[in-house]
């Protein structure tokens, strides 16, 4: 039986800004939000002055003065990758409860292009400050500092408990790989230079169409011959780092309606915590995604069997594995197997990460905004016309999605559970 | 110890005891009077049973790799670190329950297979400044 907000909104819209991946010009991250925003507002047809919700991870005082709103509900939720999670969990909550009517959850961060400003002004969360917080005072002594340099720990502890092998977690890589060769807005799209395609320019990063120097298939010994970044994990063990804008627009049964592009129903959402430094992590093999995906479960009063497709944080092979398990999908220390044997790739019985991945498509720093377009844009049909950006990518009929972000270092989780009509 | 050029810990109030220990080669824990079990790190409030009744007990300074990594990037790491890559990055299941991070000496980072979780490791301190000694970990 589901519970009581199950359903009460929709995901009504979804879109991302103009330039995503390696922009040629860097734009601000705001301008990256406001691009989202308008294309997913003309999609819908819903106007910007009607949204009275704004959700975002730390940037909604910013959202609403610079588009003159003043809206009645304010979220500003930052606790890593998977916030665009739990503003999704929040809107629902919001709107079951009567306080607003249209909830926009806004992203945009330029991963890739805060080379260009010395890193200032990136929209990242958190950040240093205080050096008696006892998750610096105790750990910087050690030099621990990119994500990299964390996770590997998680994925040694996996390896030692259930005897996978750094080889398990490479087909993760491989077959999100595939899926990426099927986007065409996905930086590791097809390797430049290659048939017709022109050489990059000098300074030219490419991506997408253009190419990328290392885009196109590649192979577990492609992942294996990676430079080690922090030992077990290579470099194709982890994301890409580039800019990324999105938004989407919830609304209640009523405003749903009267929108241009379909309803996806939140038809569970749960959110949740094991810690937030690395330190305080008590199982390395296990997240809170098992609480938060059984929270949303039971909210849906849906299981992991009715799932026919799923969006998977993959910020490194081993938080993709790992989650995979967490949300009953696979049993504990096989989560791999789901990519493995094939399952998870294009034709399988549960296509995972169908844009290409935090590994292959795009991932800003934190992901959680591309896990809810791709997953808006295969359950509403957006994907097969080209939607908004005019490249077709219908990828499955799957009609349910579970949808995971994990931030921090493992630390915290939120799930959704998708439907479409 | 002048040229000590690694990141420096800034001690507070509710940790000074775990670094005044340190100076003296000795692992000093938060232990709660009222549940008995120690805690990392230091807190004012014990995370298990949520009493303030928080005692400082001196360790065996023993424990066991809980996990380790290789770190090799020296863009990931902190400045006076790049210069030390590859270098092992672990986190220790202490004797007296709960966890710390350190790196460990006396290890092989080019041969991480060679370096088993689970092993029995023992705490050591370096002097990084007059008045703070960082504890790092070596297998026995």
């Amino acid at each position: 039986m589901p519970g009581p907000a199950s359903k009460a909104a929709a995901i009504i819209g979804a879109a991302e800004a103009n330039d995503i991946g390696y922009p040629q010009t860097p734009k601000s991250s705001l301008t990256l939000h406001i691009e989202a925003i308008k294309n997913v507002c003309d999609s819908t047809g819903i106007p910007i002055a009607a949204i009275d919700g704004i959700f975002s991870a730390g940037w909604s005082p910013q959202i609403a003065e610079y588009l003159g709103l003043h809206p009645k509900y304010i979220d500003t939720t930052a606790v890593g990758g998977c916030s665009f999670e739990m503003h999704v969990h929040h809107a629902l909550a919001a709107i079951h409860a009567g306080a607003i009517n249209v909830a926009l959850v806004t992203h945009g961060e330029m991963g890739f292009s805060q080379r260009f400003t010395q890193g200032k002004g990136t929209g990242r969360p958190g950040g240093a400050g205080d050096p008696w917080d006892p998750g610096t005072q105790h750990t910087m002594a050690y030099g621990l500092g990119g994500a990299p340099t964390a996770y590997s720990h998680a994925l040694n502890r996996h390896m030692a408990r259930y005897g996978t092998t750094q080889e398990d977690f490479a087909e993760i890589a491989v077959v999100t790989r595939e899926w990426a060769t099927l986007n065409p807005r996905a930086v590791m799209y097809r390797k430049a230079g290659e048939g017709d395609l022109p050489p990059l320019e000098k300074g030219e990063w490419g991506g997408g169409k253009r190419g990328h120097t290392f885009g196109g298939p590649i192979t577990v010994d492609t992942v294996m011959n990676s430079r080690p970044i922090s030992w077990p994990i290579k470099l194709l063990d982890v994301c890409l780092v580039t800019d990324h804008g999105g938004a989407v627009l919830i609304a209640g049964p009523e405003i749903a309606s009267t929108s241009k592009t379909p309803p996806v129903w939140i038809a569970g959402a749960g959110e949740s915590i094991s810690h937030w430094n690395m330190l305080e992590m008590n199982d390395f093999t296990e997240t809170s995604a098992g609480r938060s995906a059984a929270a949303a479960y039971r909210m849906a009063g849906m299981g992991p069997e009715d799932m026919e497709m799923a969006m998977i944080y993959d910020s490194f092979t081993v938080t993709a594995g790992i989650t995979a398990e967490m949300l009953g999908l696979a049993p504990a220390g096989e989560g791999f197997t789901l990519w493995k044997d094939r399952h998870a790739a294009p034709g399988g019985r549960l296509p995972i990460n169908t844009n290409g991945g935090g590994l292959s498509f795009n991932h800003s720093g934190m992901y959680g905004m591309q896990l809810l377009v791709e997953a808006y844009r295969q359950l509403s049909g957006t994907a097969e016309d080209g939607g908004f950006s005019g490249d077709p990518g219908k990828q499955t009929s799957a009609r349910s999605c579970i949808v995971n972000g994990t931030g921090g270092s493992l630390s915290t989780t939120g799930t959704l559970v998708l439907t479409s009509d | 110890m002048a040229d000590y050029t690694k990141p420096i810990p800034s001690p507070d109030p509710v940790s000074q005891p775990f670094w005044d220990g340190a100076k003296e080669g000795k692992l000093m824990l938060p232990r709660c009077d009222d549940c008995n079990r120690c805690h990392w790190y230091p807190r004012v409030i014990c995370p298990f049973c949520h009493s303030m009744n928080i005692e400082w007990v001196e360790a065996t300074g023993k424990g066991t790799i809980h996990t380790f990594a290789v770190q090799h990037n020296k863009g990931l790491v902190a400045r006076g670190w790049a210069d030390d890559v590859p270098y092992v990055s672990a986190y220790i299941d202490l004797a007296e329950g709960d966890r710390m991070l350190t790196v460990l000496k006396g290890v092989d980072p080019k041969d991480p297979e060679s370096i088993q979780i689970g092993a029995a490791v023992q705490i050591e301190f370096e002097a990084a400044s007059d008045d703070v000694h960082i504890p790092f970990w070596r297998p026995v």
